[in-house]
């Protein structure tokens, strides 16, 4: 179905869903949730385990069963396994390449075009929107809130951006709206960064403010910053000219008990703060877990780029961290009545090797991960798709970070009309069953 | 004070290792937010060494055994790069641990000994594969360690005068985390070769191997109490990570941090009276010290 429109792709499942009654043609979710693991977490040491086969492929951990008969996880998520029947998985993922940059790019926007990897070759074609962009182009608030958020860094292969995290042909005013939580510091807002280190709530001071529009202006003009650039901090300015809108990003309003459940890591506030942002209707939002994929040096917690120490690091930090903090937020999604109306995705840009490398890691591996999906309408509970005895490919019922993309589009209502009008080509198809 | 005994309910060869808590004596030692793991009391019992990631850097620190200390980053050469996993020499005078020679994503790990001021630093196990886990001997004149040298993950000790090696493990299954007991003459650790995680122990030669847990989760990080009688542990078996105290033969397991949280890294106090660990009970992973009033083999 590669290269196919997704609006006459859509027509074609509406036409074949009103014959058999099976398919929605606009899905009900609101909100999105987009959860970015970067660096690739490992298939086998995550929802995909094999436990029969052979030791150097399954790796040290046991398998536990969850929620959902028959479907085991490893040991490393029994809170996300008592939860299965919330959400849905799927276990035949697969990528187009081993490169960081390149899969990034695909995962991020449902196409390989224009993506640059280590080479530093710009693959065919224009790059696409982000799926972010997408929604936000559809959804624009009236409020002036952004309709697409990210919060975490700009992602980063090595020292370099990668393409894939903004709006593209879309322009500037569909790139993310980003904000950065570190626990130093609370939430940051890099747009205002030359600002002398400007927070939501040093913003308070309309006097300090004022001199630091000034400071922030001189600085902008000698550095002869982009037009676009000075967009976005005009928009940074203007909305945290507004209490209200300040207040969307102060987490200390939230009840500590509240900031303990999500766990006190980045990803973990990040997650509440994502749950913040959808509670007020911006409808996509997308966490970071890192910026850079290594897993030792980086502002965020550390990628899930493990060729080596992958099974200590997944039991001492990326285990627990992320069984606990994506609970957490599927619990206070059901909880406050947003699961429904809030498609919650997670996934890397690929998996990892099945077979383990000689540092006790695994290495990138596009041919089979996983990813989990849940709320905005999605069927939970299911598995689609199922890898082979080693997860080294799909088994059955491939599906590729374009099928990903195009099911956000149907979950959150993206026409084909809409589609048509905008130009966008999305290289893959929505996953039905999971409607 | 409000103290209760707590009897491990087991029997082995006629004799009961009585652990007796105080729940009131729960000291948070740190309160910095930032994330911590592979915690060591100094021999004097003064200080602790642990692993901070913070603003970014994987760093070693000490603080003092007490309330609300200040944590200070132990300055190493080549501070920017990670160095971590950090263990106090028998005399307090060196610390050795791992550093990672970051290059492009990935990364080349050695283990270094400096002297516990941060000064002097050199290689004592160059890069040859994964190289992690340093342990002194408690003669201080072997170091075990974890390499991927012959394959995959297996304990390796080093004669320090003579840099002779010898590999003490030789399994598929992945065996890490060693602990010398105090009298030197055993090794526990963390393998994987019975299915998953289990606590054993060996000889200092590597013979004998006893499996100390076993259980269907994951058993990590063990670390043998002062009088060698005990070993303490972090476990999943609860569904969250708990630390764990049993006799040194395996009975008697007795969950001592008991909540719903992430509790790991458990250290010993040199004179046996405490427990340090790091957990995120209240939040942000931090380092605490439980009171152990009493932990020895009843006859």
């Amino acid at each position: 179905m590669l290269g196919l429109h997704w609006a006459d792709l859509l027509k074609a499942r509406a036409i074949a869903g009103s014959a058999n009654g099976t398919a929605k043609v606009n899905g009900s979710a609101k909100s999105v949730i987009f959860i970015w693991l970067w660096g690739g977490p490992a298939q086998l040491d995550t929802f995909d385990p094999k436990p029969n086969a052979p030791a150097e492929f399954r790796g040290p951990f046991s398998t536990i069963q969850t929620r959902s008969p028959g479907v085991r996880y490893s040991e490393l998520f029994p809170k996300l396994a008592s939860r299965s029947d919330q959400f849905s998985l799927i276990r035949s993922m697969h990528s187009q390449s081993n490169d960081h940059g390149v899969a990034g790019t695909v995962g991020l926007t449902g196409s390989i075009a224009g993506a640059v990897g280590l080479d530093g070759k710009p693959k065919a074609g224009q790059a696409r929107p982000t799926t972010g962009s997408i929604v936000a182009k559809v959804r624009k608030l009236d409020s002036g809130l952004p309709s697409f958020m990210v919060v975490g860094g700009k992602l980063h292969q090595g020292k370099k951006a990668i393409i894939g995290e903004g709006g593209g042909f879309l322009g500037a005013s569909c790139d993310p709206f980003r904000i950065v939580y570190d626990q130093m510091h609370g939430m940051r807002i890099p747009a205002l960064e030359l600002g002398q280190g400007l927070t939501p709530e040093r913003l308070e001071d309309r006097k300090k403010l004022n001199t630091a529009i000034s400071d922030a202006s001189r600085k902008l003009d000698s550095k002869g910053f982009s037009h676009s650039w000075g967009e976005h901090m005009d928009q940074a300015f203007a909305l945290l000219m507004r209490p209200e809108a300040r207040s969307l990003f102060d987490l200390s309003l939230e009840p500590a008990s509240v900031r303990d459940q999500y766990g006190r890591t980045r990803f973990g506030q990040s997650c509440l703060l994502a749950r913040r942002l959808v509670e007020k209707g911006i409808p996509f939002v997308q966490v970071n877990w890192s910026d850079h994929v290594e897993a030792e040096e980086d502002a965020g917690d550390g990628g899930w780029d493990h060729h080596y120490r992958n099974f200590q690091i997944m039991i001492d930090r990326h285990g627990p961290w992320l069984d606990h903090s994506l609970s957490a937020l599927f619990d206070d999604l059901k909880n406050r009545g947003l699961l429904d109306s809030t498609l919650v995705v997670a996934v890397g840009e690929f998996g990892r090797t099945p077979k383990i490398n000689d540092k006790a890691g695994r290495d990138h591996w596009e041919h089979c991960y996983s990813a989990l999906i849940a709320g905005g309408g999605i069927k939970p509970g299911m598995v689609i798709g199922t890898s082979d005895a080693r997860a080294e490919r799909p088994s059955s019922r491939p599906c590729t970070p374009g099928d990903l993309a195009a099911t956000i589009h149907q979950a959150i209502g993206i026409t084909s009309e809409q589609s048509q009008t905008l130009g966008i080509t999305v290289d893959g198809e929505p996953i039905a069953e999971l409607f | 004070m409000h103290f209760f005994v707590a009897m491990i309910c087991s029997i082995v060869g006629g004799s009961v290792y009585q652990l007796q808590e105080a729940p009131s004596q729960l000291v948070k030692v740190t309160n910095d937010g930032s994330f911590k793991s592979h915690l060591v009391w100094s021999p004097d019992g003064k200080k602790l060494l642990f692993t901070r990631i913070h603003q970014g850097k994987m760093e070693l620190c000490t603080v003092k055994a007490e309330k609300s200390a200040e944590v200070v980053a132990l300055v190493v050469p080549s501070p920017n790069t990670p160095h971590f996993d950090g263990h106090w020499s028998p005399d307090g005078k060196s610390i050795v641990y791992v550093h990672d020679i970051l290059q492009g994503t990935d990364g080349k790990l050695q283990i270094n000994e400096v002297s516990a001021d941060g000064t002097g630093a050199k290689i004592l196990i160059p890069h040859k594969a994964f190289e992690e886990s340093p342990r002194y001997s408690p003669d201080g004149k072997h170091l075990a360690w974890v390499s991927t040298r012959d394959g995959n993950q297996e304990i390796y000790s080093i004669e320090l005068a003579n840099q002779k090696v010898q590999r003490l493990t030789q399994d598929q299954g992945f065996d890490n985390n060693p602990n010398w007991k105090p009298d030197g003459s055993r090794i526990v650790f963390a393998s994987s070769r019975f299915g998953n995680f289990e606590i054993c122990s060996m000889k200092k030669d590597g013979t004998g191997v006893l499996r100390l847990t076993n259980d269907s989760a994951m058993d990590v990080w063990p670390v043998y109490s002062p009088d060698g009688k005990a070993i303490a542990f972090t476990s999943n078996r609860t569904g969250s990570y708990n630390i764990f105290v049993m006799n040194e033969d395996g009975s008697g397991v007795r969950n001592i941090t008991n909540n719903k949280s992430i509790n790991n890294f458990a250290a010993w106090s040199p004179d046996g009276k405490s427990i340090a660990f790091i957990s995120n009970h209240q939040g942000s992973y931090e380092v605490y010290i439980k009171s152990i009033l009493q932990g020895r083999r009843m006859e």
